[in-house]
């Protein structure tokens, strides 16, 4: 049980690391991102790569990964720069898919051995420091480094959107043109904002590798975007903390199939695809009658 | 100070601005007036860089301007106000005032990570500045509320306030005084000469005579896209142009309003 709740909470951690990647992205600058699984599995692979192929320490992994992510951030801003909020979310929603298709169909990248890559993902991913520690100690080690890379994550977004730069972003959710008229780059916002955010996306996304030790393509479908969605939403877009109680909320859900299917005599495969249906029914209750979710926004105040 | 030479700029079915050439002078404060639908938002529009012109040349300071993006229209020392406010109205109005200073440090990703002495010391410049302005348009005790719960008219006097924050040298306010109370249009009115004092130059569009007679130098007169008119207050108000497209129907409503006797 207590070995179930480290894991439980290993990746609450991680998608919390998501969710307050998105509500930088979402609840601060208004850009509707479907495709925030793209940094995921970015961070994931690259981190993979590095590690598996060229060897290189975790810390390695982890930067790469925050890096590649960050960097696409930054690229799928450029040709997106002038589309409307409606079309620009369905870009980045196919441009999520592309990389999970590339990852699916390139499986030369991680060539033969025990490593197969593409649909059969690729196993034996190192984890960091594993051999200090036994099998039943190990997910609290983890869980350490998780709640570190998490706090971190946190910290920096709440520093980004106290700062003049992230009043910047609060201006631009509601519509480029008063920044524009006052002088404003917003494109330049937008790419920093997609950059910083899916480097933390990526983060996420390296850790996840080395916890499970292996990742597959399928790990990385559109649906996760819809799951970091809902902790977003449901905790309060605009508030880190209520993103992070979104992400614990959802989290719970999605994981309590494994208690639940003790208690309730459904097929497992049914109840797993139930608890998609009970996240969006969460989902339409916030919307219907919590508007700003959970916890709602901060009021900034400045004292004269 | 501004410079429009034989603008043109279409909508679908319409033009709405016909060839407009007009010069705005340093120091000055130069109004701009026309019945509904007569093109003077979309000149401003086009002047700020909001929107493409199909032909004509814009100068600022003698510089081309017209092919600029509306950032950079504003980083050359040129702002504009919105008819319709697009104040964000999730931010508070102190959130409104700091975000209009130009060049902010603490803007840059760099700087906010490693330069927050300077950047704090920034702050507290124009926050002192945005509470000063805020007082000038008497919006202080509402400093902390959201942008969204303020009246109409209080949102015409933040965006006037937050353009005085990012302190341009010519200011074009469309409808500035549109749902603001007639006292506190008084001083703005004052506050407005007094910026011009100070070196401020000023391009307004204003359905209100009074404030046009009161204040203007001089003034432009729009009707369907084309300048027919220009001068001062008082010799626009004489002028049988002006009358005359006044008389035409549609236009009556307004002539009322902005005290042409028709
Ligand atoms: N984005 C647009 N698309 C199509 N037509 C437009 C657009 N903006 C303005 N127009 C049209 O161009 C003409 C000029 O409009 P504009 O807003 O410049 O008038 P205005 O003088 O500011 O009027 P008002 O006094 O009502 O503010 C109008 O006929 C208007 O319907
Ligand atoms: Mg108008």
């Amino acid at each position: 049980m207590i070995q179930y709740l480290a894991y439980l909470s290993i990746m609450t951690g991680i998608y919390g690391i998501l969710s307050l990647s998105l509500n930088l992205q979402y609840g601060f600058t208004g850009l509707a991102n479907f495709g925030h699984v793209a940094f995921f599995c970015l961070g994931a692979y690259t981190s993979t790569i590095l590690v598996v192929l060229v060897k290189g320490p975790f810390i390695l992994g982890l930067l790469g990964g925050m890096v590649a992510a960050g960097l696409f951030g930054f690229l799928i801003s450029i040709p997106t720069a002038n589309l409307k909020e409606d079309y620009w979310a369905i870009a980045t929603l196919a441009a999520a898919e592309i990389v999970r298709l590339f990852f699916l169909n390139e499986d030369w990248i991680f060539g033969r051995g025990p490593y197969h890559g593409g649909a059969f993902g690729i196993g034996g991913i190192p984890r960091p420091l594993q051999s200090w520690f036994s099998a039943t100690t190990y997910p609290f080690f983890y869980l350490c480094i998780v709640i570190l890379c998490l706090v971190l994550t946190y910290f920096t977004v709440r520093f980004l959107t106290n700062s003049p730069f992230g009043r910047v972003l609060k201006a631009m959710r509601e519509g480029d043109d008063l920044p524009l008229a006052m002088g404003k780059d917003v494109s330049k916002f937008r790419m920093k904002a997609m950059a910083f955010g899916g480097a933390m996306g990526g983060l996420a996304g390296s850790l996840v590798a080395h916890f499970w030790s292996f990742i597959d393509p399928y790990q990385f479908m559109p649906i996760e975007t819809f799951v970091v969605w809902a902790m977003v939403v449901v905790g309060g877009k605009g508030n880190n903390i209520g993103a992070l109680v979104g992400a614990v909320i959802i989290q719970f859900f999605y994981s309590s199939t494994l208690f639940l299917k003790d208690f309730i005599p459904i097929d497992a495969q049914v109840l797993a695809s139930l608890r998609m249906v009970v996240i969006g029914v969460l989902i339409v209750l916030i919307m219907l009658f919590m508007k700003e979710g959970l916890i709602k926004e901060k009021k900034r105040i400045y004292q004269g | 100070m501004l410079k429009v030479i034989d603008v043109h700029k279409s909508f679908v079915g319409i033009k709405a601005l016909d060839g407009v050439s007009l010069e705005v002078e340093r120091g000055s404060i130069t109004g701009l007036i026309g019945p509904n639908g007569s093109g003077k938002t979309t000149l401003f529009n086009v002047i700020s860089g909001f929107l493409p012109k199909e032909a004509g040349e814009i100068y600022l300071k003698g510089e081309r301007i017209d092919e600029l993006p509306p950032n950079e229209v504003a980083g050359k020392g040129l702002c504009r106000t919105f008819q319709i406010s697009q104040a964000p109205e999730k931010m508070t109005v102190l959130e409104n005032m700091l975000l209009a200073p130009k060049d902010q440090m603490g803007e840059g990703l760099w700087n906010a990570f490693f330069r927050k002495k300077r950047i704090m010391h920034q702050e507290r410049h124009n926050l002192e500045k945005a509470l000063y302005l805020l007082s000038s348009v008497e919006l202080i005790d509402l400093s902390n509320e959201y942008a969204g719960n303020l009246s109409g008219g209080q949102k015409k006097l933040l965006a006037l306030g937050r353009i005085l924050m990012a302190d341009p040298e010519i200011i074009l306010l469309d409808e500035p005084t549109a749902g603001v109370n007639p006292t506190l249009n008084k001083s703005l009115m004052r506050l407005i000469e007094d910026l011009r004092k100070g070196g401020k130059t000023f391009f307004f569009v204003e359905h209100n005579m009074k404030v046009i007679s009161d204040i203007c130098d001089k003034v432009y007169v729009l009707d369907f896209g084309r300048k027919i008119a220009e001068g001062t207050p008082g010799e626009i108000q004489q002028n049988e142009e002006v009358l005359e497209a006044y008389l035409s129907g549609s236009s009556r409503e307004w002539s009322r309003k902005v005290g042409i006797d028709t």
